[in-house]
C-alpha cells in the first residue's frame, strides 16, 4: 500500500467521524422541517446544552470516585438525553406552539431569539470560557507502514461510529414500525388531514422535538468526549454545519440528513487533505450551492408539491 | 407637608450638586478588552494590572489632586463590538483608554479614538498596522509582531533547526501577521516551510490538518493565534501520534492551554514578554496583587500596569489631562515603568521591547528555554 492511499484512508476515517455527528444533529432539523415546515434555529444550542450536561455529569461522577467508564458514560448519556429532551420540548411549547398557524417567518424569528437566549443563558450560568475534560476513551489501532504513513483509528472514533449507527437504526425502526412513527409520517404528508383523522398532532410535533433533542444530546456527548472542550458558542457552528447537511441531503428526509452529514464531513476532510485547509468551508458550501442548483430539493428530498 | 416636600427636594438637589462636585475630582480611565468570550483571560490580565496601578496611585494621593477610577468595557475581542465600545466611551465622556487587547479589535477602535482626540494605550495589541496610519493618540506598551516574529524565527533557525517546518495560523490579524513574519524570517535564512495554512478560529476538529502534518513528516510547527485552537491541535496531535514540536506566541501562553491540552502542552515553546513579575524591583506590586487573590504572572499584567504609569507620568509632567498635550509629551519622552524604560517613536510604538522563549509545562507553568 502506498503512502498516498494510506493518507486517503486516514482522511476518510476522519471525515466519516465528523460527518456522522453532523448527521445526528441534522436529523433534528430535518424532522422538524418535515412535519411543520419550519427551521428550528435553536437546535444547535440544544446540542451545546447536551455537551455541557455531559461534562458536568462526567466531572461530577469522576469527582465522586466512580471508576467504571462504561457506567459513567451510560449515566451521562441518560441524563444528557433526558435534560436536553426537556429543553427541546420546552422550546417548542414556549416559543413555537403559540405561533403555530401564523406567517412562516414569525416562528423563524422566534427560533433565532430562542437560540440567542439559550446561548446567553449558558454564558451567564456557566461562564464563557472553554471548559476542558481530560481524555476518557484513549488508545486505538494503527496500521500501515510506520516508515511511510501510519493510519490511526482510535477507540473514540469507533465509539462515535457505533453510537451513531445504533441511534440511526433505532430511529429508523421507530419511524417505520411504531404507532408514533406512523403518526409522524402521516403528519409530514398532510398535517391537517392527520388531525382530522383523530391524531393528536400537537403530541406528534412535541415528540419530534424530543427525538431531535435526544439525538443532538447524543452528538453533544460524543463530540465533547472526542474534543474534550466545550464553550457556549459551539452550538452555532455545529448547528450551521448540521443545517447544511440537512439541506444537502434534502430537508425533510431522514435518510437524506444521514447522507448529507456524511458527505459534508468527508468533503471537509478531503478538502483539508488536498488543498490548504482554509478552503475547507469554501469547498463544502460551494458543493452545497452546486447541488441545490441542479437538485433544488437536495439529494434525497422530494420536490415540493403545491398543496391545493 | 408641602413645605416638608420642598425641603426634601432642595436637600436632594444639594446632594446632587455635591455629587457632581465630587466627580470633578476623579478622573475616569476606560479599560477596553474582552471580559467575556473565549479569550476573556487576557481581559482579566489587563484588569489586574490596571487596577493595581490605579490603587497605588490613588493611595499616593492621585494625579494632580484627582483620584483615578477604572471603568471596564467589554468588547469580547469582537471587532464589531469594539467599535460599539469605542463609541460608548466617547459618549460617556472618557478621554483616556487602556486597551483594546485583540489587534483586530484595537484597529477599528483606534480610528475612533484618534478622530475624537482620545488617548489610547494598548498593553497587548501587537499588530504593526495599528500604528501605521499616522495616528497621534495611539500608543502601546508591548512589542510588535514585526519584532516578535523575527525573534521567534531566529530562535527556530539557531536552536530548533527543524527538518520539515510547518506554519499554521488562525486567519486573524494577529495570528496571520505573526505567522507571516516568522515565515519571512526563516525563508530569508534558508528554511522553506513545507506548509503554510490557516485554520478557522472556533473550529474544533483538526484531524484532517494533523493527518496532513504527519503525511508531510513535519517535525516542527509554528502556530500564530490563540490558545483555544492550539490547545485542541496539541491534544489531537498527541492522540494521533504526531511527533512534532510546537511553538506559539504570547497569545497561547496562559495556563488554560494546559487545561485544554493536558500532557500534550508539555514542551511547547512560547515567545513571551519577559516575566516582569520575577523582576526584584516589582515585588511590592506582585505582593499587592497576590494579596488581592489575583494572579500577577499573566503576560499582559505588567504592560497594562505600565500603560497607566506612562499615562499618569505624562499627566503629572504636563500638569494637565488634555490629551493632545499628553500625546505630545509621550512621543518626546522616556518613561521609567515596571516593564523597563519605555521610549516611543513617532508612530507611538516602543523603540525597543524584548521577548523571551519559554518552555511550557503540563501544569501550566513555564521555564526559560535553553
Amino acid at each position: 500500500m502506498s503512502d498516498t492511499f494510506l493518507y486517503l484512508v486516514q482522511q476518510l476515517i476522519n471525515g466519516l467521524t465528523i460527518g456522522s455527528t453532523y448527521a445526528l444533529i441534522a436529523i433534528g432539523y430535518t424532522m422538524v422541517y418535515g412535519i411543520i415546515g419550519m427551521i428550528n434555529f435553536a437546535h444547535g444550542e440544544i446540542y451545546m446544552i447536551g455537551s455541557y450536561i455531559t461534562f458536568i455529569v462526567i466531572a461530577g461522577l469522576l469527582g465522586m470516585g466512580m471508576v467504571s467508564l462504561p457506567l459513567i458514560l451510560f449515566i451521562a448519556l441518560v441524563i444528557a438525553v433526558l435534560i436536553a429532551s426537556t429543553y427541546g420540548w420546552t422550546v417548542e411549547r414556549v416559543a413555537y406552539r403559540p405561533l403555530r398557524g401564523t406567517n412562516r417567518l414569525i416562528p423563524l424569528i422566534s427560533a433565532i431569539g430562542m437560540s440567542i437566549f439559550l446561548q446567553n443563558y449558558v454564558v451567564l450560568s456557566q461562564g464563557s470560557r472553554d471548559i476542558a475534560l481530560p481524555p476518557q476513551i484513549t488508545g486505538g489501532w494503527t496500521f500501515g507502514d510506520p516508515n511511510l504513513f501510519e493510519v490511526s483509528f482510535s477507540y473514540m472514533q469507533l465509539f462515535i461510529w457505533v453510537a451513531t449507527f445504533v441511534s440511526m437504526l433505532v430511529l429508523t425502526l421507530f419511524i417505520s414500525r411504531s404507532r408514533m412513527g406512523r403518526a409522524c409520517r402521516a403528519c409530514s404528508e398532510d398535517i391537517g388531514m392527520t388531525n382530522l383523522l383523530g391524531v393528536d398532532t400537537n403530541r406528534v410535533i412535541a415528540m419530534t422535538f424530543i427525538i431531535g433533542a435526544a439525538l443532538a444530546a447524543i452528538a453533544g456527548l460524543l463530540l465533547s468526549l472526542y474534543y474534550g472542550v466545550v464553550n457556549p458558542f459551539i452550538g452555532f457552528i455545529a448547528g450551521l454545519k448540521a443545517f447544511t447537511a440537512a439541506v444537502l441531503g434534502g430537508i425533510g428526509s431522514i435518510p437524506g440528513a444521514m447522507l448529507g452529514g456524511l458527505i459534508l464531513g468527508v468533503t471537509e476532510a478531503l478538502t483539508a487533505a488536498y488543498f490548504p485547509s482554509e478552503y475547507k468551508d469554501v469547498v463544502s458550501f460551494g458543493l452545497l450551492i452546486l447541488i441545490l442548483l441542479f437538485r433544488p430539493s437536495g439529494l434525497l428530498g422530494k420536490p415540493e408539491v403545491e398543496k391545493v | 407637608m408641602k413645605k416638608f416636600t420642598r425641603t426634601l427636594l432642595s436637600v436632594g438637589t444639594a446632594i446632587c450638586l455635591y455629587g457632581a462636585a465630587a466627580n470633578a475630582d476623579t478622573l475616569k480611565i476606560a479599560l477596553a478588552g474582552p471580559s467575556t468570550g473565549p479569550v476573556a483571560q487576557y481581559g482579566d490580565m489587563q484588569k489586574i494590572g490596571v487596577f493595581a496601578a490605579i490603587e497605588q496611585i490613588n493611595k499616593a494621593g492621585g494625579i494632580n489632586g484627582m483620584q483615578l477610577e477604572g471603568v471596564v468595557y467589554d468588547d469580547a475581542c469582537d471587532p464589531k463590538q469594539a467599535v460599539a465600545v469605542a463609541n460608548k466611551i466617547v459618549n460617556d465622556g472618557i478621554h483616556h483608554v487602556v486597551g483594546h487587547l485583540c489587534s483586530s479589535s484595537t484597529e477599528p477602535a483606534s480610528d475612533i479614538y484618534e478622530e475624537e482626540g482620545i488617548l489610547m494605550i494598548t498593553a497587548a495589541s501587537t499588530s504593526p498596522s495599528i500604528t501605521e496610519k499616522g495616528h497621534q493618540m495611539i500608543f502601546r506598551t508591548i512589542g510588535l509582531d514585526s519584532m516578535q516574529g523575527p525573534f521567534a524565527g531566529q530562535y527556530i533557525i539557531n536552536n530548533v533547526k527543524p527538518k520539515n517546518m510547518a506554519i499554521i495560523h488562525d486567519k486573524q490579524q494577529y495570528g496571520e501577521g505573526l505567522a507571516t513574519a516568522v515565515k519571512n524570517e526563516v525563508e530569508a535564512n534558508g528554511i522553506t516551510p513545507v506548509m503554510f495554512e490557516g485554520v478557522t478560529s472556533g473550529d474544533k476538529d483538526f484531524s484532517a490538518l494533523i493527518a496532513k502534518l504527519k503525511m508531510n513528516n513535519v517535525d516542527f510547527v509554528y502556530y500564530g493565534g490563540y490558545h483555544p485552537e492550539l490547545g485542541l491541535i496539541l491534544r489531537q496531535a498527541k492522540a494521533k501520534g504526531l511527533d512534532a514540536k510546537f511553538m506559539g506566541p504570547e497569545g497561547v501562553g496562559n495556563p488554560d492551554i494546559s487545561k485544554i491540552a493536558g500532557e500534550a502542552s508539555e514542551g511547547l515553546l512560547v515567545t513571551l514578554p519577559q516575566s516582569f513579575e520575577k523582576n526584584p524591583a516589582n515585588q511590592a506590586i506582585v505582593q499587592a496583587i497576590i494579596d488581592k487573590g489575583e494572579d500577577p504572572s499573566g503576560p499582559f499584567v505588567f504592560p497594562a500596569y505600565s500603560a497607566i504609569q506612562v499615562m499618569t507620568a505624562a499627566m503629572t509632567a504636563t500638569g494637565s489631562t488634555d490629551t493632545e498635550k499628553l500625546a505630545e509629551y509621550i512621543h518626546a519622552n522616556t518613561f521609567k515603568t515596571t516593564t523597563g524604560e519605555l521610549a516611543y517613536d513617532e508612530k507611538g510604538d516602543l523603540k525597543q521591547f524584548s521577548f523571551v522563549v519559554y518552555d511550557w509545562h503540563a501544569d501550566g507553568t513555564k521555564t526559560p528555554a535553553q
